[in-house]
């Protein structure tokens, strides 16, 4: 059995698929793509038996037949060719022979039966989207997830679809990104909550793509197709928190401000937080905001007043800066909107400009108790 | 006054020879004589010395070599702790019965704050009078009392007119009692500091009001704020009740001098364990080791490592004293070990509720 592939194009499909494998592995096999040989096809794939990821590619082949190849080896020779045909023969010595304008090189394979199968979906429900807009979504909401061990189900992204838009949601309980498209529609109500790492691989891939996203769903699995790529993963199983109910409903306070002033500002003053609790403080009266932190341990102390557009009661209320950081970053919008109550309860931060139609940013973020 | 915090009235009240005389009271045969309660004649330290012993210059924490020499007639006996804790605590329930805010110093000296008593009686001398003569009449020992305005010279004042007696420093003379004062009676001053003090010119509390804040500060360090403060009769400490333990300790002086690290090594062992004891059974735990040689020239040493986490396990412990121990070249035989576990965790705790605030990142309700 032989087939001959561009050693670029093959290179750059291994590449994207390489991030599904783990880097130790219980399962040696998992350390390996797989090669499945079909009728001039080719079907790579890469597994971490959560997320499996599959790249079919145009090649010339002989037979039909699969291996998995060791994929730490092949990646590492096929970065080093420039673009040229590269002829690969399977031996039945257990070993895979890859010619080259160079030379020859021999890698053992194992049987292509060892690798674990893809689960398949039963009866699935579909949505479709631009890649781009997923990808927006993703990036709009996983810095939010949490890393908590025992609540599993804040570790993934909430996806929710309906028939009037769809929602994607991250919390890790301080805070809270919600992401919605109305302009984005299911065909029926669906809910599942998608584990980060397959959203990270999906973010990297889709970022700039604007060919359509078909997403099948069911109970356990999600599967993600798109171009000649297809991914699956299990989901994270659990009920997400109701979200909706710790969005405060009445916010009397709304400051208005420039984002990138307001996110530098709290870039400097933080330096001079507490290195553990990062607490800055937010004092607004009339149209000036005030933002200073304390480290009382080292006596580092730091104060910056800006104008502000602020209507509402005077104000005192702290954060982590970190969070603070971590959502401006994440907004592109040139104003901002932070709506408040009371400084026992979530602040909400808006972007006011440089929304697409249909397009919803709300990121919440839960205060710092302060005692004085 | 330079207070600005309404006048309080604080009695400290100190047994007179306390082991001595519950030994004298006990067996009625030691009454009279020179007495020195734990040590020996060959070995160890004197817990206490009655007044008997007093007069020939025998001294608590002296050695029972030096202090036989000084008086030759000199009966050692044992200590008895448990049987002064008992007293102890009669006392202390005398105590009680005039006010809950008792600071206990150890087992034969308290502080007491009557400014708020629960006999309702507003002078604190009549008070001190009457706690003196009831310890009398109840336990049968005498008792010495300092009656002023902070705790500090409540407890000079108490060793005014000692034994039996008491010393009353009223408001309007604490600033003339503290410029007379030699500067050797001063609370928190020693040997050494005296010295230190003596060659810089100050020998009385009128020599040291006369120097300023930041001279004192630059030779004394942090206690020069103390010294500056407390000469004008500033000294804001208040009777706390559960007084906080600080250092827990244990030592023991060797039959014979020890000269190679080998044979200390055993005995450091067994101390060990006592402190890990100790510490376990008033369930704390401390990150300073502190290791205490004294060399038979009776000089002393100290050297101390601050872990980064609280122990009181025997073998932790152990590790540490045995690398101070190590750290240095012994200078003399070695005639005492002692190992004392200091920042201990009940510190901690009350120090960061006071002083740091501790900010709570909030989460959602979900």
């Amino acid at each position: 059995m032989k087939f001959i592939v561009s050693s670029t194009y093959l290179l750059k499909q291994l590449q994207v698929l390489g991030g599904v494998i783990n880097s130790s592995n219980t399962l040696p096999i998992l350390d390996n793509f797989l090669f499945d040989i079909q009728q001039n096809k080719l079907v790579v794939s890469a597994s971490d038996l959560e997320t499996t990821m599959s790249a079919t590619l145009d090649i010339e082949s002989d037979n039909e037949g699969s291996v998995a190849i060791p994929a730490k080896l092949l990646l590492d020779t096929l970065k080093t060719f420039p673009e040229q045909p590269l002829t690969f023969v399977v031996e039945e010595n257990n070993t895979v022979e890859i010619s080259s304008n160079h030379g020859k090189y021999a890698l053992a394979y194992a049987d292509g039966n060892e690798f674990p199968k893809s689960v398949s979906l039963e009866d699935p429900s579909a949505t479709k989207m631009a890649g781009h807009i997923l990808a927006t979504a993703i990036n709009k909401t996983i810095f939010a997830a949490g890393n908590d061990d025992l609540r599993p189900v804040m570790s993934g992204v909430f996806f929710q679809f309906s028939t009037e838009g769809l929602t994607f949601v991250a919390t890790d309980a301080h805070k809270l990104v919600k992401y919605t498209r109305e302009d984005v529609t299911a065909s029926q109500t669906a809910e599942f909550i998608m584990p980060k790492k397959p959203l990270n691989l999906l973010k990297g891939i889709l970022a700039a793509s604007e060919e359509d996203v078909t997403i099948e769903y069911n109970d356990s699995n999600a599967k993600f197709t798109f171009e000649n790529t297809v991914l699956i993963c299990r989901l994270i199983d659990g009920k997400y928190p109701n979200y909706e109910a710790v969005i405060p409903k009445e916010n009397p306070n709304k400051l208005n401000i420039q984002r990138t002033q307001f996110l530098s500002s709290v870039r400097r003053v933080s330096i001079f937080s507490n290195k553990t609790t990062h607490q800055i403080r937010l004092k607004i009266a009339g149209a000036e905001l005030n933002i200073s932190a304390e480290d009382i341990d080292y006596s580092n102390k730091a104060e910056e007043r800006l104008t502000c557009d602020y209507q509402g009661d005077d104000m005192q209320i702290g954060f982590n800066s970190r969070f603070l950081v971590e959502m401006l970053n994440n907004l592109t919008s040139d104003d901002v909107q932070l709506e408040m109550s009371m400084p026992n309860r979530a602040g909400i931060l808006t972007p006011v400009d440089g929304l697409d139609a249909g397009e919803q940013v709300t990121m919440l973020v839960m205060p710092v108790m302060l005692n004085s | 006054m330079p207070n600005d915090l309404p006048i309080r009235k604080i009695i400290h009240v100190d047994m007179d020879a306390f082991y001595a005389s519950v030994e004298q009271m006990d067996f009625p045969e030691l009454k009279g004589k020179p007495l020195a309660v734990g040590g020996s004649e060959t070995r160890g330290v004197v817990s206490a010395a009655s007044y008997e012993a007093r007069k020939f210059g025998v001294k608590s924490a002296m050695s029972g070599v030096l202090a036989k020499k000084l008086c030759p007639e000199l009966l050692f006996v044992r200590t008895r702790f448990d049987r002064y804790k008992e007293i102890s605590a009669k006392i202390r329930k005398i105590f009680n019965e005039y006010t809950d805010l008792v600071e206990p110093l150890s087992l034969d000296e308290a502080y007491l704050d009557v400014t708020e008593n629960k006999k309702g009686n507003p002078s604190a001398s009549l008070i001190a009078e009457e706690i003196r003569s009831r310890i009398y009449k109840e336990v049968g020992l005498t008792a010495s009392a300092g009656i002023s305005i902070n705790k500090f010279i409540a407890k000079v004042a108490s060793d005014y007119n000692k034994p039996n007696g008491q010393k009353t420093v009223n408001p309007e003379d604490v600033l003339d009692f503290l410029e007379a004062l030699d500067i050797r009676k001063f609370y928190g001053i020693g040997k050494v500091t005296a010295e230190k003090m003596y060659q810089k010119g100050i020998y009385t509390g009128l020599d040291l009001k006369s120097k300023s804040l930041e001279y004192l500060q630059q030779h004394f360090g942090k206690s020069g704020s103390y010294y500056y403060h407390v000469v004008r009769g500033i000294h804001n400490s208040e009777v706390k009740p559960n007084r906080i333990r600080k250092s827990l300790a244990a030592e023991r002086t060797f039959n014979e001098n020890l000269s190679s690290e080998i044979f200390m090594m055993e005995r450091l062992e067994h101390i060990a364990e006592e402190v890990s004891r100790r510490l376990k059974k008033s369930k704390v735990a401390g990150k300073t080791v502190t290791l205490k040689i004294k060399y038979s020239d009776f000089t002393l040493q100290t050297r101390s490592k601050t872990l980064p986490y609280f122990v009181n396990d025997a073998a932790i412990i152990l590790e540490t004293a045995k690398e101070l121990l190590y750290q240095e070249k012994m200078t003399n035989s070695v005639r005492l070990l002692g190992i004392s576990l200091s920042n201990l965790n009940t510190e901690k705790k009350t120090k960061t509720k006071v002083e740091k605030p501790i900010d709570v990142q909030l989460e959602f309700k979900f």
